[in-house]
């Protein structure tokens, strides 16, 4: 595992807060899974070519054909917070 | 009056026979589930009301023979990361406590045409990460066999209810053997389908690449029905195939025992189920060799790396902007950071963290990057063993139900109770895990049986000759206590 | 020290498809908020996407208007990064494999060529709108609202190589992709729409220098007026920081409409990691030759092509240049008007002058149906023959614009038709001069301005149906010999 590993610049780039407590929890657990996926670094992948489907499956594209979408008032049903239509949420811009 | 439910296509005779109403079995399970519920925890949500109206309209349509098929009438249980339209789906988050879905899931679309009822929602480990459905926000859900022990994890619930009697079948998803790692700690059959053949729109996505729904039933023959009804293209999933099942020719079936599955780090009772299905394999006049895959030993790492690469992106939408709960702060990032410190348990926090750190800048190449590249490898390995083999049987666990707590303290502890059933998610197999027999302690231990992709109805086909052969017919405790009051 | 600036143009197209990128939602333009929204581009647990065949076909006709070559298996990643506008929290883009790499734009400033080089052409999806609410100030917000119609609507981004030298030749690029996407039928191509959003990276370096300055992003230019004040300012701004002796620092700016200026964007600390990593939702896309093919039958006549046959038709680079980048009525109109009347300067700049001069004014849009080439070429040869004055000719014009009248039936009915009759201008001069004995008394070479004067007279009294300059001729004869 890297020495490079900082808890709090993969918390922030996960946008999760996390307390003192959890950080020290969580970076000990994560040091450990980490040990152990090194094991992956001894085998040669030079030549492996990256499939996304584990079946090799080739993608299909959609007829551009438009159906109905939610209903607006379905869509908007668990917004926590909702004015005019719109969702709402505190400000985006710092 | 618990009393052990018969098949589905059982259940369907007394129907069409008017011996038994769809209203009375609905009736029937969900009197089950009320003590049973008390105990295991295994539902989250019961729809009583619903059910039961449907049921009756599953009534008249027998009534008037005008059934939808073996599925009508039949209480299912769902797990609560598949959506259905009206209901909660929280994946046993707290982020998704209050999340009401607009939309059903295809598989549920596809049940609901069948006259499907369903029972209720099931406990899961927080979005499906976990192996003993302990990482639910809403408390675990017990061992039907033993409440002093996990149910597995993470289709927990759903495994629990079909063991105990609350709902004759129900959908799990399998990202690593959530659906066969559950159902061999229940005592029941789980199965995972090749990827692809059981549309993923509407499943909450865990790990793209690896997830996949599947059935939880008493029997193989009730897999098999539930799965005919589920499987099939859908448009709406980009990674979901146009299955050609392959069939079986030979009488003589070639079975690979996988070694690397067969040595230390899984116990000798596991072990020995194998070993005892082998015997009447051979007897039976099947081909049964040992075949070593010694790439499955990187299967964890692998695992562990691709898993949570994916949820860490699959997991980004939840952030209290659109749904779910919401933590005030005076801008939008601060209210994002807080609501997902609030809404995510330790586990997810740890599977995003590390999946994030396998995706960022300079580490990509060094571990997602290989991960992929090493799981291409597994694959071809697996695809030259099935030139070899008709199927690969190995345990599906490496030990029973363990206690509660026993495995929470280390992470890899844990993580290697998937141990066996990782390599068939990675590789896109279907596989199957079947009841055997008992531990010393009583709780059910089971095989597993791997296919070559698109083989899976002449797997279930030979897992339901194992099924005959082991006469596996204990049931839990839970019952037995019950029926003898 | 001379100092040369070097720019790299990022443009967002939005496609005109009927439904989105990922999902079947229609497409809409409506201010009314989250009425074409689904599970999938909202992004609620469990949607997947599905790509939409015709935006990538449009992605591949672009790929090849731009000379690019497309790449035959390509795969699909999530750029990771939160904003609420971003429904899962990701993107859906392209990054190892965009679709077309290598192409160029060719394009036109002043009277020369220019070959502007394109790095790549690759799949992105759009984002929500978000409004911000507050005092008005952009700074003050107190919330945002958030409507995803917009949501997963394709878009396709086009990246130059730092290729371009300055602010015209950007506007140039921009106004040609613009009318590649137009004539490919692929984008409304409206910038005031937002149908094309541009993005610049400027640096600026010593001339004698092959490396490249600090690159400084520059965005929010909404206009191709903004865009050429933008990069102007910014290369000044570099400019005089250089000569200071300052270094130039790598970030973001924003274009402030208002006060005219650049200015820097906060960023959070740490760079953006974006995290790209394949789609698993999307397996690896194959674009086929066949696939190739079928959108290659969709290509014809795009700018280069137009261009090539208007400058075969006689004109200049440049007029060429603005006519491809026109209405499609006014280069066939040309085109067709160019066939009779042969004098193609004169067509050019009867059409772009006063037909088109006329139409704004009066605020069509498009030309009425019984204007025909046939009908503008009569005209033009009409006033090109000296039949009719220039002057006339406009108000036929205006008055064919109004309903559907024959210009010369029209002239001759309303007596606008110029004698050229010399033997009548001859009488007429000559009771001029007699007239105007103590004019032409005073006069004392041809270049006088009194025979204008003298000219003027006459054609007064021929109520501005003779032609001037054979009065002019007949006249100067008489008196100069």
């Amino acid at each position: 595992m890297s020495e490079n590993f900082n808890i709090d610049d993969i918390s922030n780039l996960a946008s999760i807060e996390l307390s003192e407590e959890e950080k020290a929890k969580l970076q000990k657990d994560l040091q450990i899974i980490l040990e152990h996926v090194d094991a992956l670094k001894n085998i040669d992948v030079k030549d492996e070519k990256i499939d996304i489907h584990p079946l090799s499956k080739v993608l299909e594209l959609r007829k551009d054909e438009s159906k109905e979408s939610l209903k607006h008032e379905d869509a908007m049903m668990n917004s926590p917070e909702t004015k005019d239509g719109h969702f709402v949420v505190p400000p985006s811009i710092e | 009056m618990a009393e052990k439910i018969p098949s589905i296509s059982k259940i369907n005779e007394l129907f069409q026979n008017k011996e038994m109403k769809p209203s009375e079995l609905f009736e029937q399970v969900y009197e089950t589930a009320s003590y049973t519920e008390s105990v295991l925890h295994a539902h989250l949500e019961l729809f009583y009301d619903e059910g039961l109206k449907l049921s009756k309209e599953s009534d008249k349509r027998y009534k008037k023979n005008e059934s939808l098929g073996l599925l009508d009438g039949i209480p299912i249980a769902i797990k609560d990361n598949i959506n259905i339209y009206g209901y909660k789906t929280t994946c046993s988050s707290k982020m998704l406590s209050n999340y009401v879905s607009p939309y059903d899931a295809t598989v549920v679309t596809s049940l609901k045409k069948a006259g499907t009822i369903f029972t209720g929602k099931t406990n899961l480990d927080e979005f499906a990460m976990g192996s003993s459905t302990e990482n639910s926000a809403y408390g675990p859900t017990k061992n039907p066999w033993n409440p002093d022990f996990v149910p597995g994890g993470s289709s927990g619930g759903s495994a629990a209810v079909v063991s105990a009697g609350s709902a004759v079948a129900s959908l799990g998803s399998d990202t690593g053997g959530s659906i066969r790692q559950p159902a061999s700690f229940c005592g029941v059959v789980g199965f995972k389908p090749t990827y692809g053949t059981v549309s993923r729109y509407g499943l909450i996505a865990f790990a793209s690449s690896l997830d996949q729904i599947g059935p939880i039933t008493n029997t193989v023959d009730d897999t098999r029905i539930i799965f005919n009804e589920i499987q099939g293209y859908d448009s709406k999933d980009a990674t979901s195939i146009t299955p050609v099942y392959t069939k079986l020719e030979n009488k003589k079936i070639k079975v690979g025992i996988l070694k690397e599955l067969m040595q230390e780090g899984v116990s000798n009772e596991s072990q020995n189920e194998v070993n005892k299905v082998v015997n009447q394999l051979r007897e039976k006049g099947h081909d049964v060799t040992e075949i070593s895959l010694p790439l499955t030993e990187m299967a964890l790492s692998v695992y562990y790396l691709i898993a949570p690469a994916e949820c860490s992106a699959n997991l980004s939408r939840f952030d209290g902007v659109r749904y779910g709960i919401r933590e005030d702060a005076s801008t939008s990032y601060e209210m994002m950071n807080k609501t997902r410190s609030v809404g995510f348990g330790e586990e997810v926090k740890k599977r995003i963290l590390l999946g994030t750190y396998a995706l960022s800048a300079g580490y990509f190449d060094e571990y997602y990057g290989r991960a992929l590249k090493v799981r291409s490898k597994i694959i071809t390995d697996f695809k030259t063993a099935f030139d070899k083999v008709d199927f690969i049987l190995s345990p599906t666990t490496p030990t029973p139900a363990f206690g509660f707590g026993e495995k929470t303290k280390n992470p890899l502890e844990m993580y290697l109770s998937d141990l066996c059933t990782i390599p068939a998610n990675l590789a896109g197999l279907p596989a199957i895990s079947i009841p055997t027999g008992l531990s010393e302690n009583n709780l059910p231990l089971s095989v597993q049986i791997m296919g070559k992709p698109c083989s899976d109805y002449s797997l279930i086909d030979f897992a339901e000759s194992i099924e005959e052969m082991v006469e596996f017919n204990s049931s839990p405790n839970l019952l037995k206590e019950n029926s003898e009051s | 020290m001379n100092l040369k600036a070097t720019i790299g143009m990022e443009t967002h197209v939005e496609l005109d498809t009927k439904s989105k990128m990922f999902c079947s939602c229609e497409v809409v333009e409506t201010d009314e908020p989250n009425i074409s929204v689904c599970p999938t581009c909202l992004g609620l647990p469990g949607a997947l996407p599905v790509p939409n065949k015709t935006a990538i076909q449009y992605i591949v006709m672009l790929s090849l208007g731009a000379n690019c070559k497309i790449t035959n298996e390509g795969m699909f990643h999530r750029k990771n990064y939160f904003y609420p506008d971003l429904p899962k929290n990701y993107q859906i883009s392209q990054f190892d494999f965009p679709v077309g790499v290598n192409g160029s734009l060719e394009i036109v400033l002043d009277e020369e060529l220019h070959s502007v080089e394109i790095e790549r052409v690759h799949m992105e999806e759009d984002t929500g709108k978000s409004v911000h609410m507050g005092s008005g100030r952009i700074d003050s917000a107190t919330s945002t609202l958030l409507d995803f119609n917009r949501s997963g609507v394709p878009l396709v981004e086009v990246v130059t190589k730092p290729v371009i030298s300055t602010s015209k030749m950007a506007v140039a690029y921009i106004e040609e992709l613009r009318q590649l996407v137009i004539d490919l039928g692929i984008s409304k191509g409206k910038l005031e729409k937002g149908n094309l959003r541009f993005d610049a990276n400027i640096s600026v370096a010593n001339e004698d220098s092959n490396e490249l300055g600090t690159k400084v992003e520059i965005k929010n230019m909404n206009s191709l007026k903004s865009l050429e004040k933008a990069i102007d300012y910014e290369i000044m701004r570099q400019s005089k920081q250089i000569k200071k002796g300052e270094s130039v620092i790598q970030e973001t700016r924003h274009w402030d409409e208002n006060k005219q200026v650049t200015i820097s964007m906060r960023t959070k600390e740490g760079s953006a990691d974006y995290r790209y990593f394949s789609d698993p939702d999307l397996p690896n896309m194959i674009i086929d030759e066949e696939f190739i093919n079928n959108s290659k039958k969709n290509i014809q006549n795009l700018p280069t092509d137009k261009r090539k046959t208007l400058k075969e038709s006689g004109l200049s680079l440049s007029d060429s240049n603005y006519l491809d980048k026109g209405d499609k009525w006014l280069y066939d109109l040309y085109l067709s008007t160019v066939e009779n009347t042969k004098d193609s300067k004169s067509t050019f700049n009867f059409l772009t002058g006063e037909l088109q001069g006329q139409m704004r004014k009066a605020e069509i849009d498009e030309l009425p149906d019984w204007v025909d080439s046939e009908k503008i070429s009569n005209l033009i040869n009409l006033f090109e023959t000296n039949e009719v004055s220039f002057t006339s000719a406009k108000d036929i014009l205006a008055k064919l614009l109004g309903e559907d009248i024959d210009p010369k039936t029209y002239a001759t009915d309303n007596n606008l038709i110029q004698s050229s009759d010399d033997e009548e201008i001859k009488t007429l001069v000559t009771s001029v001069i007699k007239e105007n004995q103590d004019i032409v008394e005073r006069l004392e070479d041809p270049e006088d301005k009194l025979v204008g004067f003298l000219v003027g007279q006459v054609m007064k009294s021929s109520v501005n149906k003779v032609n001037p300059g054979s009065v002019k001729d007949i006249l100067l004869k008489e008196l100069f010999g």
